[in-house]
């Protein structure tokens, strides 16, 4: 059977208004926190706790996360954009470097000694050779 | 395996796992969604919806979060936030057929309780609102009052003083439980 509030000392009414505590416990002022003297009953506190966490019932998820989880926008993770970024350098040190390897740069260079091949061609080999790479650069960072 | 927060925020934030953000909704979900449901009036739907709006912007924002205060602590802040921003915005219209709803279930299942467990809801009733979101937060939560005041925005002393207060008046509505648990 459940204990009746009314058929304590004081009542419900007086409990809205807050008047009958005060005025039973009296006010004290500490730290400049009013508190009711009387009040700090570790045993109490304990008890209530418990009773608070007792009493609470526990709710079954019922799709909530799912709910959640499918709302949450996709991020991309700083370590593996780390990861994506070094990869991307990698590769275009590894293709500027077959790219030298490859390139006939003794003959070139021979041939514009001679000048078989005019420096404006050159130039213009040059840079759509640049043109080139920071496009491919481009392009990957954007993979 | 069971992760504590940090290590689960630390792989979200580091190896983008949304399984262990899953983890921490699992681990938060029922607390975060009943003292939401109190703070909304017994409106489960809007409390469910803020608790999930809530979790979304705690993953948005997790980058930002630097581990000054517990998890937990951030999470229940930004739910205050959304839930008295949302009581701001839309302070004249309430879903009063869900409150009616929500009451009408909470009678079935108080109808249900022990006789402890409905004066403790009684006694819980005569507190004010401040009085009763501090003893939940620190009470029931385990929030300290620092957190407490974190979470509800106001003064250390003024959420010292609402718990005080609310212990008080528990203490007289609940004398009679005390007594017979002292009494064995």
């Amino acid at each position: 059977m459940a204990k009746h509030l009314h058929g304590n000392s004081y009542s419900a009414q007086q409990a809205r208004t807050g008047n009958k505590p005060d005025k039973v416990a009296g006010m004290v002022v500490k730290d400049g926190v009013i508190s009711p003297s009387g009040s700090n009953d570790p045993d109490f506190d304990t008890w209530l706790s418990q009773q608070l966490q007792f009493n609470e019932p526990h709710l079954d998820d019922d799709g909530f996360c799912e709910r959640v989880m499918a709302d949450l926008p996709p991020a991309p993770a700083k370590r593996s954009e780390r990861r994506a970024t070094r990869y991307q350098y990698a590769a275009v040190v590894a293709a500027s470097a077959i790219v030298c390897w490859q390139f006939p740069l003794d003959e070139v260079l021979a041939q514009a000694a001679q000048q078989s091949i005019s420096l404006y061609s050159l130039v213009g080999v040059a840079v759509l050779s640049s043109l080139v790479a920071m496009t491919g650069g481009i392009f990957a960072a954007r993979r | 395996m069971n992760l504590n927060d940090e290590d689960l925020i630390r792989r979200v934030v580091e190896d983008g796992d949304q399984r262990a953000y899953a983890q921490l909704v699992r681990r938060y979900q029922s607390q975060l969604r009943f003292s939401l449901r109190q703070l909304c009036d017994g409106d489960q739907g809007l409390a469910d919806d803020m608790a999930q709006e809530a979790f979304i912007k705690a993953y948005k924002a997790l980058p930002a979060f630097r581990g000054d205060a517990r998890f937990s602590t951030w999470l229940y802040r930004i739910a205050y936030n959304l839930v008295m921003s949302h009581k701001r915005k839309n302070a004249p219209e309430v879903d009063q057929e869900a409150v009616d709803r929500a009451q009408s279930d909470q009678s079935v299942e108080e109808a249900q309780q022990l006789g402890m467990a409905r004066d403790l809801n009684s006694a819980m009733g005569e507190l004010s609102d401040a009085q009763r979101q501090a003893v939940h937060l620190c009470m029931q939560r385990g929030f300290s009052h620092e957190e407490a005041a974190s979470i509800m925005k106001l003064p250390l002393g003024t959420v010292k003083s609402h718990v005080n207060r609310a212990r008080a008046k528990l203490q007289t509505l609940l004398q009679a439980w005390r007594e017979e648990v002292v009494s064995g």
